[in-house]
């Protein structure tokens, strides 16, 4: 049986049928031209139905082969037709191995599948439109453009949306299209070759192609590499490549400026270095401290915040990925738990004083993120220069140690436990100190209960805290 | 002066910035509206030139008037260099008419810094904003932002454009205060760490403007000055993690015309930055850590790529049974990139994979065959010594295929 197809829809209808009367692939040629003789066009001849065998059900074909069959359809060879049978076949009889490059009619499929993209990407990339006087009328602009495949049609939607509601053609040796600012009309051959028309526009891009090139980094290889030669002739640059080549090689590599630049007039701009500088805020010297590493792979350092003649200051281990961009403490999630708990325990965020214990933030990355680590002994030590100076401008007479970091710095010991002073106030250089959980141990801990566990008793310590702020007992009176 | 002469000159100095890419935009379409472009989300290479890059951008400074003093740039205020300023019009109108020819994608503006931050970034928003509201652009806009510039401007920048950029030019404070005195590794890292908080803003709130949709990217300058391979990539990994780069670009320090003294004439170090680009797509794209890359501070070896200098210092991880590694185990073989990875693996589902099926998958035989087992081949285990191995896989050193996957970001 001889079929005759057009297109890619007349191709699957056909196909379908077949399937369907379970004509294997050796019986049935196909052919994409007219060739004379007895040709049945797409559509099926009527076939006496074979009493032996039922017919087979439509093929179901997943939607990325279907794509693929349609793509490799657009290759431009004579036998695509029968070769997209075979594949439809195979894949209709559970050879799900079509669809790997490691089998032989899968590879071939993925070869072409590939050659097309490849076809269209480049005609996308490699097209150029030249601009006609506006006098001229529509079309604008007018491309040529010699495809090795079947992709105009394809190409030519890029272009509608691109282009909006300017008028174009593109003219290739087998057929062109026309956009006249809302619809695409598709025709046969227009022209023999590239447009002949003066567009002033391609100097500016000559010049541009010229100077954004770098004599130093000369390696002509790698751009025949990329634009296969046979698109060469109609690019407008292809002109001016050759000398661009042989001037850089010719000594010109010594540096990246274009020669004619060179040679124009030059200037130094005469500003003295003092009246450069912009104007920035100083840095605090914080941001400028280098008592341990930690500056360096943090965006800033984070101070503490809040009331000037807190009572109550609450101490951190270090900021986290959040509070490192912003440059606050406690703005993350677990500051807004630490919000949550102030709540609760009646304690107003403005009336306080939160910081922490070292001031930049500590991370190794995982992945493309940061992961927190805790600061070791030397930086909570080094830090704890800034704590002092805090502590001395606020003038605080409770401390509220979040997590066992803080605790260490307050105490500087590393050896303190925060299960020995967990939830019991104890008085440390003349001021209380109250110990608790850190807000994103509360965050981490995974049953829900042991969470509500673990908020409890950090409202509980901000409560004990804001109690003895206001001169009262260190243990709860009511709580008996 | 005549637009064109001012094209030659901003163009040759913008040629330095390495970043050209055009992915990452959303899509958007002028099919039957006014306005025009349109950008698929994958960016396209227009034309190479003959050092080998591509033009993907109309890459131009705004003005090379630069009050600044960077000793490895050539706009800096002491170089003798001709100066011209483009109006904003013109910006608009080359990157309109470039767009209609279908040279470009879109427009990649940075300037020198004149009167102020501010001022500078004003500008540089001005054409952005023009293109986009007066000439309904839909193509790619890439701008360069001043890092002391004010918060807001940054803001205004992010609306029109695809992608916003900082460049941190020098891997180490130290540097930074040598060879480029205005400028502050601090005020940059706070742009950066702007940005992203912008970024994350709107990553948490999807009915909130526009902001950068194709994130940020920065450039480090190979060769400049006396920083390793290993301080440059940490410097990345670092920058990557903090503020959510979607590209680092590595730019091999050419030498310029009345080069001061501070900074080297050599010709440009290429396979040096080759080698860096490929340890970037590592860290990036394979999983891989810096100090997996280089344990101890030095240089990347130019013999052999990254991977392959990895492999063959951890051999008790080969020979891999390709039956039986995970994914991102088998990414890590010489020779298997990631997508092959992710083939070899669906072809496991159907069937056992052998040594054949590998080089119809294209895979680099020569490098593949000492570190896998396959259903019908194992090598001969640990017989053959590293040095040997990497003496028979080295690269030819004229072998320098650059920008290998300069659009893949
Ligand atoms: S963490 Fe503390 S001691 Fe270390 S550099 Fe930062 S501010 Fe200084």
């Amino acid at each position: 049986m001889l079929l005759l197809v057009r297109s890619f829809d007349e191709w699957r209808a056909a196909a379908r049928q077949l399937i369907v009367r379970r004509a294997p692939p050796e019986s049935v040629q196909w052919t994409g031209q007219e060739e004379g003789g007895d040709l049945l066009s797409g559509a099926m001849p009527e076939l006496p139905p074979q009493a032996s065998q039922q017919p087979d059900v439509a093929p179901r074909v997943p939607r990325q082969l279907m794509e693929m069959l349609q793509s490799a359809a657009c290759y431009r060879d004579p036998g695509r037709w029968a070769f997209l049978y075979r594949v439809l076949w195979r894949w209709h009889h559970g050879e799900q191995e079509i669809l790997s490059m490691a089998d032989e009619d899968g590879g071939r499929l993925q070869h072409m599948v590939k050659a097309v993209h490849h076809e269209v990407h480049d005609m996308h990339a490699y097209l150029r439109f030249r601009e006609r006087p506006e006098s001229a009328g529509a079309p604008r602009y007018v491309a040529w453009f010699e495809p090795a495949h079947d992709v105009l049609h394809e190409v030519a939607l890029h272009f509608a949306k691109r282009m909006g509601r300017n008028s174009w053609l593109i003219a290739t040796p087998e057929a062109s299209v026309l956009w006249d600012g809302s619809t695409l009309h598709s025709t046969g051959p227009l022209m023999r070759s590239a447009a002949d028309i003066d567009d002033p526009g391609e100097a500016m891009w000559l010049t541009y192609y010229r100077s954004i090139f770098n004599p130093a980094r000369l390696n002509a290889d790698i751009m025949h590499s990329h634009i296969r030669s046979r698109f060469w002739k109609n690019l407008p640059e292809a002109a001016v490549v050759p000398q661009m080549v042989s001037q850089a090689a010719a000594g010109a590599r010594k540096v990246g400026q274009l020669d004619t630049v060179g040679k124009r007039k030059g200037a130094t701009i005469p500003i003295a270095p003092e009246d450069a500088q912009p104007e920035r805020q100083q840095p605090s010297t914080l941001d400028e401290c280098r008592r341990c590493d930690l500056w360096q792979n943090a965006t800033q350092a984070v101070g503490g915040q809040g009331a000037r003649r807190a009572k109550v200051m609450l101490v951190g281990e270090q900021p986290g990925d959040q509070e490192d961009l912003a440059g606050k403490p406690f703005v993350g999630p677990a500051g807004e738990l630490l919000d949550r708990a102030m709540d609760q325990a009646g304690m107003d965020r403005r009336k306080v004083y939160i910081t922490n214990a070292v001031k930049h933030f500590k991370w190794e990355p995982r992945g493309k993120r940061r992961l927190h680590k805790t600061p070791g002994q030397r930086e909570v030590m080094a830090c704890h220069y800034w704590l002092e100076t805090e502590l001395e401008a606020i003038g605080p007479d409770v401390l509220v140690a979040l997590g066992s970091t803080a605790l260490k710095s307050i105490m500087q010991s590393g050896s303190v436990a925060l299960k020995d002073h967990f939830g019991k106030p104890f008085q440390h250089e003349g001021r209380w100190v109250v110990a608790t959980y850190h807000p994103s141990y509360a965050l981490r801990v995974p049953s829900s209960e042991a969470r509500a566990e673990a908020l409890a008793a950090i409202v509980e310590a901000l409560r004990t805290a804001k109690r003895l702020s206001e001169g009262g007992p260190p243990e709860d009176p009511m709580a008996a | 002066m005549e637009t064109i002469d001012k094209l030659e000159i901003l163009a040759d100095a913008a040629k330095y910035d390495a970043s050209c890419a055009s992915s990452g935009a959303p899509k958007r379409s002028s099919e039957g509206r006014d306005g025009i472009g349109a950008t698929n989300g994958m960016g396209i290479c227009h034309s190479y030139t003959p050092d080998g890059r591509c033009v993907s951008l109309l890459k131009i400074l705004l003005t090379n008037f630069c009050a600044y003093d960077c000793q490895y740039c050539v706009n800096r205020r002491s170089s003798n260099v001709p100066r011209a300023r483009f109006s904003v019009q013109e910006v608009v109108k080359l990157t309109v008419d470039f767009y209609l020819r279908n040279y470009i994608d879109g427009l990649f503006l940075s300037s020198g810094i004149i009167r102020s931050a501010d001022y500078t970034m004003e500008q540089l928003v001005a054409v952005a904003r023009e293109l986009r509201e007066v000439h309904q652009f839909r193509g790619y806009i890439h701008l360069k932002t001043i890092p002391d510039a004010d918060a807001a401007l940054i803001e205004a920048a992010g609306r029109y454009a695809d992608r916003l950029s900082v460049n941190i030019e020098l891997p180490t404070q130290n540097s930074i205060e040598q060879l480029a005195p205005e400028k502050s590794v601090h005020t940059i890292k706070l742009a950066m760490g702007n940005i992203r908080l912008k970024l994350d803003e709107k990553e948490a709130e999807p009915k909130a403007p526009v902001f950068a949709p194709a994130g940020q990217s920065t450039q480090m300058i190979v060769g400049a000055d006396a920083s390793d391979d290993q301080r440059i990539l940490s410097t990345a990994e670092t920058l990557y993690g903090s503020y959510k780069l979607k590209r680092v670009y590595y730019s091999a320090f050419s030498p310029i015309p009345q080069s001061p003294k501070s900074v080297p004439l050599a010709p440009p170090p290429l396979l040096r930055e080759h080698r860096l680009y490929q340890a970037d797509f590592l860290l990036r794209g394979y999983g891989f850590q810096v100090k997996e890359l280089l344990p101890a501070s030095g240089n990347l070896a130019l013999d052999i790529d990254p991977k392959l200098a990895w492999a063959l210092a951890n051999r008790e991880h080969f020979p891999m049974d390709l039956n039986r590694a995970e994914l991102a185990m088998i990414a890590r073989v010489p020779g298997i990139g990631l997508r092959n990875a992710k083939r070899i693996v669906e072809l496991r589902r159907m069937r056992q994979v052998r040594y054949a099926d590998l080089s119809r998958l294209r895979c680099s035989m020569k490098k593949i065959a000492p570190f896998i087992i396959t259903a019908d081949y194992s090598p001969a285990r640990d017989t053959t010594p590293s040095e040997t191995l990497r003496r028979a896989m080295a690269d030819a050193p004229e072998q320098m295929p650059l920008w290998p996957e300069l659009q893949a970001a």
